[in-house]
C-alpha cells in the first residue's frame, strides 16, 4: 500500500511537468498577448509591463523562472488582474466550483443510485422503462439548454428562485439542478448495468438460498460490488463537475473556477492559466488515486501493487 | 476607449438557445404592471444595483482603461470638475471655480476648503500633482496616460524623453491652487478633467500597499461612495462616503455593481429584479425590438460608430479609388434596416453626431455606379484581375452577419471575391495591429465631445491608426487644429480634414451606435448621456414609487 502511494505520487509529477510544459509553450503560440487592447497602449507602458513580469526575459529563461515558480505552487500575480495573485484567484474559484460541483454531485448521487437499482431490480418492467426513458433524455439535454429553460419557468415566470449568481440558499439550487441532471442519468445507468450483473452472480443466489430477504440481499450483497462502476466513475466525475461547469457558471453568472479558466484563455492571461492547468491536472489525478483506494475498500478482489 | 467583449463567444452561441426560451413578449396595448419588464419590487436596502459587465481589469483610476472600470472610478473618485448628470457638461468637482488665460493655455483651479479622503487625511492640490505625474511615469504603466498629453510635457514624461516629473506642467502653489499649464490650446481640456484619468489618488495609501492599494481594506478614495467589498467576477460593493464634500446630495446608502459578463443573464437578472438598472451593452440585440415597447427602456445617441478600416499598405488597397469603390458599394441603410431592425442608425462618416459646433462633412452614400466606376478607374473593370479580399471581425454572430451582407454587396456591385475570416478578441487586436489585414471590422468610442477623440486616432503613427495611413494634407489639418484658438476656425479645420479622410476611404462607416438600457420604474436619475456615461451620485429609489409615477392612461 505504501509503496503503491509512493510510486504513484512520483508519477504525478513527471505528468505535470509534461502538462505544465505543453501549456506553458501552448499558451506563447497563441497570436497577441496580454497587455493587448483595442486603444494603443503607450510604447513605454509596454515595455514596462513586460519587464515587471519577466515577458522581456528570453522564452528559455521565462519557462525556467516558471518552472521554479511552478514547483513552488507560486504562480506570481495574475496578468489581467495584477492586484490578485493567482493562487488566492484559484482559491476563490475553487471555493466556489467545488461546492456547486459537490452539491450536483451529491444530488446526482442520491438520485441516480437509487433508480438504477430499482431500474435493475424491475429489470424489463414499466418502471425499469420509466427510470430509463427519464436517463436517456437526462444525458441528451445539454445543460446549456436546461438551465436557460429553468431559468424561464423558475426565474422569470414564477419569480420563485433568482436567475443568477452564488448569494444565499435559492441562488444554489437552479445552477446544482442544472449540472447534477446529466449526472443522475449516466449514475442511473451504470448503477443499473453493474447491479445487473452482479445480481446474476452466484454468490447472490447463495444469498437467496440462505433465505435473506430480497431487501437484504440487493442493498447489503448487491450493491456493494454493483455499484463499484459508479465509484470509478465518481472520480473523475467529480474533477469534471468540478472544474467541467463553465457552462453553468456562465449562464448562472457563478463566480467559479472554470470562468476564471475561459476569461484567463481570452485574455491571454498566462500566469492565470498555468496555474489553474496545473492545479486542474493535479486535481484530477488525486481523485483517480483515491478512486483506486476506495476499490480495494468495496472489492477484496482488487490489491493495491 | 474599449469594450472588452471577452466571452461573447460563449455567450454568443447561449444567446442564441437562451432567445428561443426568454424572448420578451411585446405587451401589446399593455396596461398596470406589463408596460414595466419584470418584477417591480424595489429592493429591500436603499442600494441601487446594477451590472457592470466584465470585472473591472483594475479599479485604479490613474491606469484603467474600459468602460466598466470607468464607472467604478466615477462611484468611488471625483477629479476637479464633475459631469452634469444629463449633459456631461463639466461641473464644480473637488473645484469649485477655475479660470482659464486669454491664449488657452493655461488653468487655475480654485479647490473647495477642507476637501478630506476617505481615512480622514485632507485631501490638497498636491494630490492632484502627485496623481497626474503617476499616470505618466512610464512605471505607472498606465493604459490612458496619452489622455493627459495635452498638459505641456506631459507627452515626453510618458514617453522616457525626460525622467524629471517635475517638467509636466501642472504645479500646486497652496493647498487649495492648481496651476495647469498645458501644451497648446485644448478647448475640450476642461472636459478632460471629468475623466478617470485626471482624478486624484492618495500617495501615502498607494506608497504603504504598492499593488494592493485598490484592495477593499486598503482603498483610500474621495468619491461619492468608498470600496466596501469586491469580490472577483461577482460584485464591488461601495456605501455612502460621510466624508464627500456634497454627501447631503447622495441620496443612495451605496451602490452594488455586478460583474456578469454573460448578455442574456444580466437581462434575466434585470427582469427577475435582482438589479435594477441594466446597462447598455449588456442586453442581447435580438431582444430589443421586443423591449422597446416596455416604459423600463431607455435609448438615445452614443458617440460611437462601427466601421471597417482598410489597410493601405497592401496592394490593391493602397488606391484611394478602390477603398472609395469599396466604400460606395455598401448599402448602410440596408444593413441597418433589414439586418438590425433599426436598432442602429446607418452612418456614412467617421465622426459621429452631435458635437457641439462642428459642421460635418456630408455622409458618404450607397452610390453603385460611381463604385463601378472608381474600380474600372483603378484598373479592376466589372472587378476583373482583383485579388480575393478578405474581411476580419471578431468574433460574434452580429459581426458575421453584416460581413456576410457586405460581402454580397461587393460581390454584387463590384463583382470582388470575399473572404470571411473570424478571430478570438486577442488574435483579432495582435492581426490589426500587426497590420496583417485586408479589410477589418472596427470601432471607436469617444472619450470626451470633441471631433478631435475620432479624427486623432488617423494622424500618421497614431497607435489606433491601423490603417498604415499617413498623409500630409490631414495631418497638416490637424496640426494647425491644434494650435488654433478660436473655436468655430478649428472645428472647420476639423470638418476639412474628415472631408479629406472620407474622400481617401481609409475607413468605411457602416453604423452610429444607440445605447439601449433599462431601467426600473422606482429608479430616479440615470439618464441617457451622448457618452453612455452615468453620474451616481444623485440617483435615487423611491420604493414608493408606484404613488408617484403616472400610469398610462385606460390601466387599473
Amino acid at each position: 500500500m505504501i509503496t503503491f502511494l509512493t510510486r504513484r505520487l512520483l508519477l504525478i509529477l513527471p505528468t505535470l511537468w509534461v502538462i505544465g510544459t505543453v501549456t506553458f509553450f501552448l499558451m506563447r503560440l497563441a497570436p497577441g498577448g496580454p497587455f493587448q487592447s483595442e486603444r494603443e497602449i503607450p510604447k513605454a507602458a509596454k515595455e514596462q509591463l513586460a519587464r515587471m513580469y519577466g515577458l522581456d526575459q528570453p522564452l528559455g529563461v521565462q519557462y525556467g523562472r516558471f518552472l521554479y515558480n511552478a514547483a513552488r505552487g507560486d504562480f506570481g500575480p495574475s496578468y489581467k488582474y495584477p492586484q490578485r495573485q493567482v493562487r488566492d484567484l484559484i482559491g476563490e474559484g475553487f471555493k466556489v466550483s467545488a461546492e456547486l460541483g459537490g452539491w450536483a454531485l451529491l444530488l446526482a448521487t442520491l438520485l441516480g443510485v437509487p433508480i438504477g437499482i430499482l431500474a435493475a431490480v424491475k429489470q424489463n418492467q414499466a418502471a425499469d422503462a420509466a427510470a430509463m426513458g427519464l436517463a436517456l433524455a437526462g444525458v441528451s439535454v445539454p445543460n446549456f439548454v436546461l438551465g436557460p429553460v429553468l431559468v424561464l419557468v423558475f426565474s422569470l415566470g414564477l419569480y420563485w428562485l433568482p436567475p443568477a449568481l452564488w448569494t444565499g440558499p435559492a441562488s444554489r439550487v437552479l445552477p446544482v439542478i442544472t449540472l447534477a441532471t446529466a449526472y443522475v442519468a449516466y449514475i442511473a445507468r451504470l448503477t443499473r448495468a453493474g447491479m445487473l450483473e452482479v445480481l446474476r452472480a452466484d454468490f447472490i443466489r447463495t444469498a437467496r438460498a440462505k433465505g435473506l430477504s430480497e431487501r437484504v440481499v440487493v442493498l447489503k450483497h448487491a450493491l456493494k460490488l454493483g455499484i463499484l462502476p459508479v465509484v470509478s466513475y465518481l472520480g473523475p466525475a467529480a474533477a469534471r463537475i468540478i472544474m467541467g461547469s463553465i457552462v453553468v457558471e456562465q449562464i448562472f453568472a457563478v463566480p467559479g473556477l472554470g470562468r476564471q479558466l475561459v476569461n484567463g484563455a481570452f485574455n491571454r492571461d498566462y500566469t492565470l492559466v498555468m496555474g489553474v492547468v496545473l492545479f486542474y491536472a493535479a486535481f484530477l489525478m488525486l481523485l483517480n488515486l483515491l478512486v483506486d483506494i476506495a476499490y480495494t475498500q468495496l472489492d477484496p478482489r482488487v490489491e493495491l501493487r | 476607449m474599449t469594450a472588452r467583449p471577452h466571452l461573447r463567444l460563449l455567450a454568443a452561441f447561449l444567446a442564441g438557445l437562451a432567445l428561443v426560451s426568454c424572448a420578451p413578449h411585446p405587451p401589446a396595448g399593455a396596461t398596470g404592471d406589463a408596460q414595466w419588464f419584470g418584477s417591480l419590487t424595489p429592493p429591500r436596502e436603499n442600494m441601487l444595483r446594477f451590472n457592470n459587465g466584465v470585472e473591472p481589469e483594475t479599479i485604479d483610476p490613474s491606469v484603467m482603461s474600459g468602460q466598466g472600470d470607468g464607472r467604478i472610478a466615477r462611484m468611488l473618485f471625483e477629479g476637479l470638475t464633475s459631469n452634469d448628470p444629463h449633459t456631461l457638461t463639466p461641473i464644480p468637482g473637488q473645484a469649485y471655480r477655475w479660470e482659464s488665460s486669454a491664449d488657452g493655455l493655461d488653468y487655475t483651479f480654485h479647490l473647495r476648503a477642507g476637501l478630506q479622503w476617505t481615512d480622514g487625511a485632507p485631501l490638497t492640490a498636491r494630490d492632484f500633482v502627485y496623481a497626474w505625474r503617476r499616470v505618466l511615469a512610464p512605471a505607472t504603466a498606465s493604459r490612458s496616460a496619452s489622455m493627459l498629453y495635452p498638459i505641456a510635457g506631459a507627452e515626453d514624461y510618458n514617453k522616457g524623453v525626460t525622467t524629471d516629473s517635475s517638467t509636466v506642467g501642472v504645479h500646486a502653489p497652496d493647498d487649495t491652487t492648481l496651476v495647469v499649464h498645458l501644451a497648446q490650446p485644448t478647448s475640450y481640456f476642461l472636459f478632460l478633467t471629468t475623466f478617470y484619468t485626471y482624478m486624484p489618488v492618495q500617495q501615502q495609501c498607494i506608497e504603504r500597499w504598492g499593488n494592493t492599494w485598490t484592495a477593499p481594506a486598503h482603498m483610500v478614495s474621495n468619491g461619492p461612495f468608498s470600496l466596501r467589498s469586491h469580490t472577483q467576477a461577482e460584485k464591488i460593493v461601495a456605501a455612502r462616503n460621510p466624508l464627500y464634500w456634497d454627501v447631503k446630495h447622495v441620496a443612495l446608502d451605496g451602490v452594488i455593481a455586478y460583474a456578469v459578463d454573460d448578455l442574456n443573464t444580466s437581462t434575466n437578472m434585470y427582469k427577475a429584479g435582482m438589479i435594477d438598472w441594466n446597462p447598455s451593452g449588456y442586453i442581447p440585440a435580438p431582444f430589443i425590438p421586443s423591449l422597446r415597447h416596455y416604459r423600463d427602456y431607455q435609448t438615445g445617441e452614443f458617440q460611437s460608430t462601427y466601421f471597417y478600416s482598410i489597410n493601405v499598405t497592401r496592394k490593391p488597397y493602397n488606391d484611394p479609388r478602390v477603398r472609395r469603390a469599396l466604400n460606395l458599394a455598401v448599402d448602410r441603410v440596408a444593413i441597418t434596416r433589414d439586418l438590425l431592425k433599426g436598432t442602429r442608425r446607418a452612418w456614412g462618416r467617421i465622426t459621429p453626431d452631435g458635437y457641439p459646433g462642428y459642421v460635418p462633412p456630408a455622409q458618404l452614400v450607397f452610390d453603385p455606379v460611381r463604385a463601378r466606376a472608381e474600380l474600372a478607374a483603378a484598373g479592376f473593370p466589372g472587378g476583373k484581375g482583383f485579388p480575393k479580399l478578405k474581411i476580419t471581425f471578431n468574433t460574434s454572430e452580429d459581426h458575421r452577419r453584416i460581413a456576410e451582407a457586405i460581402q454580397a454587396m461587393w460581390k454584387r456591385e463590384l463583382g470582388i471575391d470575399v473572404e470571411l475570416q473570424n478571430m478570438e478578441w486577442a488574435s483579432y487586436l495582435q492581426t490589426t495591429t500587426a497590420l496583417q489585414y485586408d479589410v477589418a471590422r472596427r470601432s471607436w468610442i469617444g472619450d470626451y465631445l470633441d471631433p478631435m477623440t475620432f479624427l486623432g486616432m488617423l494622424r500618421t503613427g497614431d497607435g489606433n491608426n491601423r490603417t498604415g495611413w499617413s498623409d500630409a494634407i490631414y495631418d497638416a489639418l490637424l496640426r494647425r487644429a491644434d494650435h488654433e484658438v478660436n473655436a468655430a476656425t478649428r472645428m472647420d479645420l476639423l470638418r476639412q480634414a474628415e472631408a479629406r479622410a472620407l474622400e481617401q476611404g481609409v475607413f468605411i462607416p457602416i453604423y452610429h451606435y444607440t445605447t439601449h438600457e433599462l431601467v426600473k420604474p422606482y429608479v430616479h436619475g440615470i439618464y441617457h448621456t451622448a457618452l453612455d456615461i452615468h453620474m451616481l451620485t444623485r440617483v435615487s429609489i423611491d420604493p414608493e414609487w408606484r404613488q408617484h409615477v403616472p400610469i398610462a392612461a385606460g390601466s387599473r
